[in-house]
């Protein structure tokens, strides 16, 4: 499966998220063989290019071109606890065991 | 380390009184322009995101984290830290800041590590709040060092 971050440059807070995903992936025991994480700018996010986007709210409007059920919108990009619940919904929506 | 980037001469505090989103940000960067590290393209291009894409840089209770692409404005990794003792608006009330970092890359990759630091740092709500609270560069340096220091024990452990 292929998460990826996507911010408005692709270089600062998109690297932040794809941290806090990859810790809520250790934390909770997945296999992370079965992960690939990446991060990229607004203009690289298309349709076909990941599995599931997390994208800070603000952007929204301007990621438009992808599909609504790809997009998962953070309010706070340093929330650990946020990024936690909306991963952690992935996996369950995927069937993917995790503790 | 994250204190190699923020330390201080790159670690401010200032009232805020005079100051709007985009004096903060200028405000933020002249550390940065006055070593050389960045050149004033890269502050408005930073403020131009901004006006672009809105106020995404906000990336947590009261703390923002301007940065752009390099575009040739940048000559080497720099990061820098102005608190504002007033919150500001970043565009609108929704988005009030206090803390104002500025991130300077060169390419996609020179500056991951730091950015893993930041995390680090942000992630922590205890850590957020320190930076909040805190009333000097002093304060702010503290609350820095003591990721690091975290960090350096951290590693320790995991080389055993």
């Amino acid at each position: 499966m292929r998460l990826a971050a996507v911010c408005q440059s692709g270089m600062g807070t998109s690297f932040m998220v794809q941290m806090n995903i990859q810790n809520v992936l250790n934390d909770e025991g997945a296999d992370t063989g079965n992960f690939e994480l990446s991060h990229m700018d607004v203009g690289s996010a298309t349709p076909d290019s990941a599995d599931y986007f997390f994208i800070e709210s603000t952007l929204e409007t301007a990621l438009g071109n992808l599909p609504k059920e790809k997009v998962v919108l953070l309010k706070s990009i340093i929330d650990a606890d946020e990024t936690k619940q909306k991963v952690n919904e992935i996996l369950d929506k995927n069937k993917i065991n995790h503790k | 380390m994250l204190s190699n980037l923020l330390n201080e001469k790159t670690v401010r505090i200032a009232d805020g009184k005079k100051l709007d989103w985009k004096t903060s940000i200028k405000e933020a960067s002249k550390p940065l322009l006055e070593d050389g590290t960045i050149l004033n393209g890269y502050v408005s291009s930073m403020i131009d995101v901004v006006e672009k894409e809105g106020p995404y840089i906000n990336i947590g209770p009261g703390i923002a984290l301007a940065h752009a692409q390099p575009n040739g404005f940048v000559n080497r990794v720099g990061m820098a830290l102005l608190k504002t003792k007033d919150s500001i608006a970043l565009t609108s009330k929704d988005h009030m800041i206090n803390i104002w970092f500025v991130l300077a890359a060169v390419d996609s990759n020179s500056h991951l590590e730091s950015i893993k630091e930041l995390t680090k740092l942000l992630t922590d709500p205890n850590n957020v709040e320190k930076l909040l609270s805190a009333n000097s560069v002093c304060d702010l340096l503290n609350v820095i060092k003591n990721v690091d220091l975290n960090f350096a024990v951290k590693r320790k452990e995991d080389k055993k």
